[in-house]
């Protein structure tokens, strides 16, 4: 998925704090848990965001080893849509702010 | 794309359509300090007031959403008896989520975590039933799953 792109650094001089912080985009995170299957993840992951199946396979597998994994990122509103409807199909997800 | 074939008995059913109403009844309750009513609507943030403010802008939406998928398996399901139909791919897909939302419901009442869903069920346990049904929810998932297309 592509990325939204950085402001450039002349455009973060002239406004500095407010900039940066508008650019940095939401993370979507989705968390394991010990009930939903890993078929059915990765399927709502290749479902949602049309990831390949070897895309969607490892994110499962990030979110099943290490707990959890940034599934997708973007503007708030994005991330707020792509939470809810990973929400609709049981997954557990969060939004926070990139660092 | 293929169908979804579908083949239950009379008792699977029975136990379909009876967990049907009773997500139903959790879905339209709003019990806050429910772990399963959290479970299915989880918090989206960490910061109390953002979470709060999500929820007020998604909660109703969300409700029917699952709503419509449990509305979806019911009709599948017909009034009574075995059930023997041939899923398309959109009922196919609501039927995986209200599955999903029914193991959520029964896994976060037992407390499971990953050794117990590993473990054979103990038929000692008071939760023994209720677990079985989970897995059994589970491979019956995953039989839809297999004739899915995302």
């Amino acid at each position: 998925m592509k990325q939204p792109t950085i402001a450039p650094d002349i455009e973060r001089d002239s406004a500095p704090d407010e900039a940066v912080e508008a650019d940095r985009p939401w993370l979507v995170i989705v968390w394991n848990d010990p009930i939903n299957l890993m078929t059915y993840v990765t399927y709502v992951l290749q479902k949602l965001f049309g990831y390949s199946y070897d895309k969607a396979h490892k994110l499962m597998l990030d979110v099943h080893n290490k707990g959890k994994a940034v599934v997708s990122s973007g503007p708030r509103e994005k991330a707020e849509m792509d939470c809810f409807r990973l929400h609709g199909y049981g997954l557990w997800a969060t939004l926070s702010k990139s660092e | 794309m293929s169908d979804v074939p579908l083949m239950l008995n009379a008792t699977e059913a029975a136990i379909l359509r009876d967990l049907v109403e009773q997500m139903r009844a959790l879905v339209k309750q709003s019990d806050a300090t429910d772990p399963v009513r959290a479970r299915l609507f989880p918090d989206a943030y960490d910061g109390e007031e953002e979470a709060a403010s999500y929820r007020d802008m998604t909660g109703g939406d969300l409700s029917a959403v699952k709503l419509e998928a449990l509305d979806r398996v019911s009709e599948s399901l017909g009034q009574r008896g075995s059930t023997e139909i041939e899923l398309g791919q959109d009922d196919g897909e609501a039927w995986i989520r209200a599955l999903t939302d029914m193991r959520l419901a029964i896994g976060t009442r037992l407390e499971v975590t990953e050794d117990t869903m590993d473990l054979e069920p103990d038929p000692s346990d008071p939760g023994f039933a209720a677990l079985q049904t989970l897995h059994w929810l589970g491979w019956l998932q995953e039989r839809i799953l297999e004739r899915m297309v995302p």
